[in-house]
């Protein structure tokens, strides 16, 4: 039920961005920036060990690319009065929200692909492939929860006139668990050499996070477009 | 008084809030604060004067935890409200559950400001800093900045009904946000907090728990008079408002002054 709906609108939003490329060209160029400019912020003197503070770089670095992404994924809708053609189809608005989440994770995903084997090339002593597996874990787990909270409220800050001014304001405090629970997990990975076991607690917490507000979208969406 | 009056009042004071009788006079808002005061100023002498001081570490300045915990308790209780007003909001669209969210949300912000500056003069007496990255002192600044966002979302949205919904929605997903930060915080390096009130008990001597949960209900009272001193606020302004409305729309005098009366009439007739 809502499925082929669910990939047409998927597809709208994958083929847009293929062809045009700025969110993921202009989200990949800040964060590449961003990297540069904590190097020269932490690391005056240069040569020293930044490992440590790994963890922290990337979260900070991809919190704030995924807030310029998800700006965007509802401001071209409203723009081009596309959101009056998806409210107008046959379908549940939960698949609206769903499909425009999935493409959202899809595109954080992207970026954390090509941000982090960056970082790791920066900032960590030894390298990250050893960790790859339960890093991709944390990572993915992670950016399901930016992509429910960030279409949602994205959703709800497109209906505002501050529009890019709310969704930082209203993202940030929301994913502050999210990003504690995420850099504690990668800073243990990357610095303290813990394994899986280690971080079963926090994996645990991040799933759980992101089931509890997949069912507050769920239960919510209907009505945030509901005119 | 007039039956009038008190009809009007009742009518203001908000959604399912219909008190009768004996108990009508013991909720009134100015009885509200009257009790209020009377249970804190006794809370307060309790505890400087009755309540023991505490032998194990923290001697003297353990006495703010009176006032501090019944602040951070009302502060969530307050949040609860605005949950639940949101819930009954998105169910039954009525703008009364909008404005009892939007009150409880700002007085909700009030008290978790009152949480950290208590917090923060406790802080400097027990463990000799202002601020300590201590679990709930971290949950509750990250609670203060949410809840500060609903009020930019509200003041950014100009339709009535839209900001009603998406305030409504916001109050839902940061009430449940609020304990997950909690839990997250716990992540952290390990804090300096005491836990007062643990699975296995209160952990209290019996005179100091009299003298906290006479301070509790104080606060939560305090909280409630508030409450609907703000509620009655809110809904004289929309009143005003709606007027207004009216007056613009019909210029000519004796209409508008038929309309005036006929908006009172409705007014009162809200079941």
């Amino acid at each position: 039920m809502g499925r082929r709906q669910f990939l047409a609108m998927l597809r709208k939003d994958l083929l847009i961005e293929l062809r045009t490329r700025e969110m993921l060209l202009s989200m990949f160029l800040f964060a590449v920036l961003a990297l540069v400019v904590f190097h020269y912020a932490f690391d005056p003197k240069g040569g020293s060990d930044l490992t440590p503070l790994a963890g922290g770089i990337l979260w900070v670095v991809f919190l704030f690319a995924a807030l310029l992404g998800l700006n965007r994924s509802f401001a071209r809708e409203k723009d081009e009065g596309c959101l009056d053609g998806l409210l107008l189809c046959p379908a549940d608005r939960i698949v609206v929200f769903l499909a425009k989440a999935a493409a959202n994770f899809i595109f954080l995903a992207a970026i954390q692909i090509l941000v982090v084997p960056v970082l790791a090339l920066f900032f960590v002593h030894g390298g990250i492939a050893s960790h790859s597996g339960p890093l991709a874990l944390v990572v993915f787990l992670a950016d399901v929860g930016f992509a429910v909270l960030g279409t949602l409220l994205a959703t709800m800050a497109a209906g505002t006139h501050a529009r890019d001014l709310l969704l930082p304001v209203a993202f940030l405090p929301l994913v502050a668990p999210l990003l504690i629970a995420a850099t504690s997990a990668t800073t243990d990975l990357v610095s303290g050499g813990a394994g899986i076991g280690d971080l079963a607690g926090r994996l645990v917490f991040l799933a759980a996070y992101d089931a509890v507000f997949l069912v507050a979208a769920y239960g919510t969406y209907d009505y945030l477009l509901s005119e | 008084m007039t039956a009038d009056d008190r009809s009007r009042e009742a009518s203001l004071s908000g959604p399912g809030d219909r008190p009768r009788g004996a108990w009508r006079r013991l909720v009134s808002p100015a009885a509200l604060f009257a009790e209020a005061g009377a249970l804190l100023v006794a809370g307060f002498l309790l505890a400087f004067w009755y309540a023991p001081t505490d032998t194990s570490t923290m001697g003297f300045s353990q006495k703010i935890f009176y006032f501090h915990a019944p602040i951070a308790e009302s502060a969530l209780v307050a949040y609860a409200v605005a949950f639940v007003a949101g819930v009954l909001y998105l169910r039954r669209q009525d703008e009364r559950y909008d404005r009892l969210g939007a009150a409880a949300v700002r007085l909700g912000l009030l008290f978790s400001v009152m949480v950290m500056g208590s917090g923060m003069i406790w802080g400097k007496a027990a463990w000799g800093v202002w601020w300590a990255w201590e679990p709930r002192l971290t949950t509750f600044l990250i609670a203060c900045v949410l809840y500060a966002a609903y009020f930019v979302l509200r003041w950014s949205t100009d339709e009535e009904s839209r900001r009603a919904t998406y305030s409504a929605v916001f109050a839902i997903i940061a009430f449940v946000d609020v304990p997950i930060t909690f839990f997250a915080t716990r992540f952290l390096p390990a804090g300096l907090h005491p836990a007062v009130i643990t699975g296995s008990g209160s952990g209290m001597a019996a005179p100091m728990l009299f003298t906290f949960l006479v301070c509790m209900a104080g606060m939560t009272l305090l909280l409630v008079a508030l409450l609907r001193l703000e509620l009655a606020h809110a809904a004289l302004k929309a009143e005003v408002e709606e007027l207004k409305e009216l007056l613009d729309r019909e210029p000519e005098p004796e209409m508008a002054a038929a309309a005036v009366a006929s908006s009172h009439e409705t007014e009162r007739g809200i079941p």
